[in-house]
């Protein structure tokens, strides 16, 4: 079920009544889980199933390494977790990618071999729910927290529809004990919940789907040999639909959490107006690079081993995350190229003998989040905003690589980007051009704008009839959009 | 913000944008406009659903935008007691929805198929039925509730017509200069069509009555190159097509299933060049011949060959309830409604 459908809105509506009806927690936590599971099943029911047996598999193996002393039987559970996990995550995102590098390096070596196509589906989500069910397991491993103790809201926790499919990644300490005692969302909870709601929905509804996305399609969906503008506005597009699907769909689920009283962590603060990129990371899909940074990075050794150690540490990290995103080579570029600019800010960083550098060295007392602004990020100069608009300049570049599905198509894309492809005829309208330009600068200026400010400290500031009209303004051209059903962008990771 | 003030925020949305939307919708019926629906992947889905329905009380017709405005199902389903399930397409090529039923092992059924000769042996890729076929193969359950959940609404609410009040919809209409070697949207007249739930497409009142915006389709028309003096494909390029068509209606037939051809009423413009741009017999008799079927052609009926089509390719309202009369009788003739043996 996706949030942006007339399905959800229905669904939703039963939910919010049934929490709030006079039922004892533990029913509600029962409602609550069983929501997600319709949610969930909505998609694809067979594949509830895989759920079931992460969870089940992930609560016994947790509190049994939890109480484990033996080192060896320790380490077994763990192996056999992370077999389970990163198995059924390999299997159904990687096999077909798996299978066709094999089939490529034995023909190179003059092997014979062509199996059948596999038909393999994607369960939505299934990259999320891995990443949140090894983080408990592998914190057992560490006893880094308690083993939750009931198999319900262990469930819920793995399971809670706002965060199911697409994120925020979250850790057991962010949300099992919110399940230990009963949650009901304050009236102020409930009105800011609907707030976030609409405006995550507008993001990914208005400017997503209905302005960007038509755009993006069509240059990407084309050869890639174009004149400079066009493909520009293509990448462009795209850089502003991805943000928004995404950060739509967080702000959603950020929101839905709230209005039944749970607190889910943000997962972006204003990456466009990233000063550099390990900044961007700290604002770009915040809890994959925390998690990234906890169970990757730093155990790979971090920045413990010496300058050149951390380098590599990084650029595994990065080229891993990168092939988080899909089962293709080009996403391992993406990650690739992301990793070599965070060298060379690092290297820049080392040089200077600046403190801050790289995605993960800042430390963080906190679970899950990348820990404050450094104070050299936070003044809105002159000279930080050309940084920050140099360092969109190169993040538009990595995202060809994102979203283009294969190297020439990228490599033509980047051609024309730079003027380097002879002469060809335009493909996009004077609106599609309109529509990029004008989303894509407002939504520059106000990610500078609201750099060090988050949404909901701003409604304090205005008063209650703008707000309201903001609001309606919103909602309206959500309505007048028409663009329902439409999946989101991370959905296939 | 207290929460005194943020309840009073969220009143005002409520009162407001229920206020704009009562205000919006009784605006565009003011406006003459007319409830339809929006005829995509979830609506075709519906129907195609219903192709499965015992072969004695249904017919299904596939074909592009002639045969969607064409065919009246009211006058149909009255006069033969047969269900019409309309499949058809606007601007698609049918050619692949017929490899797509012979390909069902399921379909046993009475088929129509409408040859609009430069889109039936077109041999680009059909975005708009792929489109349809993908949501067919895999629509979720969640996205099937939405559908219904949208129908309702749409039956209500004019202002959920997507092709015309949608904001991408209103941009387009916008007087914006062309950049230079690209079309931009094509300039349709907003009250040309309605499409209603059946997937039947009607011309609204207004446009029967005015010629002004009859000329500026036929102008789109032209743009489309309908006055061009353009081939349809020969050669292998055409044997290939043939074969194609013959092997998907051998497999409907071989499994009891009955298909006739159909050619929708053209005129104007377009009929003065069509004959000339897919002759009938290298085009529309050859699939006759090789699939052995029968056709009906609208040049051969006394009671069809004399239609003249407001913008010279599709029939009024009133012309298809005549049109689809006339259809009923020339079926008739060949025993459509007759069970096959």
């Amino acid at each position: 079920m996706v949030f942006n459908s007339y399905t959800f809105v229905v669904f939703f509506i039963l939910i919010l009544i049934l929490h709030n009806l006079p039922f004892s927690w533990r029913t509600k936590k029962i409602n609550l889980l069983l929501a997600s599971y319709v949610f969930y099943a909505a998609w694809n029911p067979p594949f509830i199933l895989l759920l079931w047996l992460s969870t089940i598999v992930d609560f016994f193996v947790g509190r049994a390494l939890y109480h484990q002393n033996n080192l060896a039987k320790r380490r077994m559970l763990l192996v056999l977790s992370l077999i389970g996990n990163l198995g059924m995550l390999c299997f159904f995102k990687y096999g077909t990618f798996l299978l066709d590098n094999f089939v490529t390096v034995v023909n190179a070596l003059g092997v014979n071999f062509h199996p059948a196509k596999p038909n393999i589906i994607l369960p939505a989500g299934i990259s999320f729910y891995t990443f949140t069910t090894l983080c408990y397991t592998i914190d057992m491993y560490k006893k880094k927290s308690e083993p939750v103790k009931s198999m319900l809201d262990f469930s819920l926790f793995v399971t809670f529809f706002p965060h199911l499919v697409a994120g925020p990644i979250v850790r057991p300490p962010q949300l099992v004990p919110q399940f230990e005692t009963e949650h009901k969302a304050t009236q102020q909870q409930l009105l800011q919940g609907l707030f976030l709601m609409t405006l995550g929905l507008f993001m990914k509804v208005v400017l997503a789907d209905s302005m960007l996305s038509a755009t993006a399609n069509s240059v990407f969906g084309s050869e890639g040999k174009l004149p400079a503008l066009d493909a520009w506005m293509g990448v462009l597009a795209f850089s502003g639909q991805i943000f928004f699907d995404f950060a739509g769909y967080s702000t959603c689920a950020i929101g839905v959490a709230m209005t039944l009283g749970f607190i889910l962590p943000q997962n972006f603060f204003y990456p466009y107006a990233a000063i550099g990129f390990s900044d961007f990371w700290r604002r770009w899909h915040i809890t994959l690079s925390a998690w990234l940074r906890d169970y990757l990075y730093i155990p790979l050794g971090g920045n413990r081993n010496g300058k050149f150690r951390t380098y590599i540490n990084l650029m595994i990290t990065m080229l891993l995350g990168g092939l988080w995103h899909g089962a293709n080579w080009t996403f391992v570029v993406w990650g690739g190229l992301h990793g070599f600019y965070l060298w060379v800010e690092k290297a820049i960083a080392d040089y200077r003998k600046d403190k801050v550098a790289a995605i993960a060295v800042t430390p963080s007392g906190e679970v899950g989040v990348l820990g404050p602004l450094p104070e050299t990020f936070k003044p809105k100069t002159f000279r930080n905003f050309s940084i920050a608009l140099f360092t969109f300049f190169l993040i538009n570049v990595t995202w060809v690589f994102f979203r283009a599905d294969t190297f020439t198509k990228a490599w033509y894309l980047l051609k024309s980007m730079f003027g380097f492809m002879p002469k060809v005829d335009p493909m996009l309208t004077t609106l599609s051009v309109v529509k990029v330009s004008v989303i894509v600068t407002g939504m520059v200026i106000a990610h500078w704008l609201m750099r060090n400010t988050k949404v909901l400290d701003v409604i304090p500031k205005m008063s209650w009839w703008l707000f309201g009209i903001v609001w309606t303004v919103l909602l309206l051209l959500i309505i007048l959009s028409q663009e329902s059903s439409s999946s989101f962008i991370y959905f296939q990771f | 913000m207290p929460n005194s003030l943020l309840k009073k925020s969220a009143i005002l949305v409520l009162v407001a944008s229920t206020v704009f939307l009562l205000c919006w919708e009784y605006y565009w019926h003011s406006k003459g406009y007319v409830l339809g629906y929006d005829d995509h992947d979830a609506l075709w889905y519906k129907y195609r659903h219903e192709v499965y329905e015992p072969a004695d009380k249904t017919t299904v017709f596939i074909g592009s935008s002639r045969m969607k405005f064409d065919l009246d199902i009211p006058t149909w389903e009255k006069a033969t007691g047969d269900k019409a399930v309309q499949l058809s397409i606007e601007g698609s090529n049918p050619r692949a929805a017929l490899v797509n039923l012979g390909a069902d092992e399921k379909f046993k059924g009475k088929l129509v198929v409408d040859i609009t000769e430069s889109l039936f042996f077109g041999t680009w890729e059909d975005n708009e039925l792929a489109s349809r076929l993908k949501y067919l193969k895999e629509a979720t359950p969640s996205q099937k509730v939405s559908a219904q959940l949208g129908f309702a609404l749409e039956s209500q609410l004019l202002f959920l017509d997507k092709s015309l009040f949608s904001l991408n919809a209103m941009l387009s209409r916008l007087p914006w200069k062309d950049r230079p070697k690209v079309r931009g949207d094509v300039p349709w007249p907003t009250k040309f069509t309605t499409t209603n739930f059946k997937r039947q497409t009607l011309m609204t009142d207004e446009f029967v009555k005015d010629t002004t915006l009859q000329r500026r389709v036929t102008d789109i028309w032209t743009m489309f190159g309908a006055l061009d003096k353009k081939h349809a494909p020969t050669g292998d390029t055409l044997q290939k097509v043939l074969t194609e068509v013959q092997t998907a209606v051998a497999k409907i037939k071989a499994r009891g299933g009955k298909v006739i051809f159909t050619r929708t009423p053209s005129s104007g413009g377009y009929w003065d060049n069509e004959p000339t741009q897919n002759p009938r017999a290298e085009y529309y008799d050859k699939v006759l011949a090789v699939t052995n079927c029968s056709g009906i052609h609208f040049k051969d009926y006394a009671d069809m060959k004399d239609f003249i089509c407001p913008e010279w390719s599709h029939l009024s309202p009133a012309q298809s309830v005549q049109y689809t009369k006339a259809l009923i009788g020339h079926l008739e003739e060949q025993h459509w409604f007759t069970p096959a043996k």
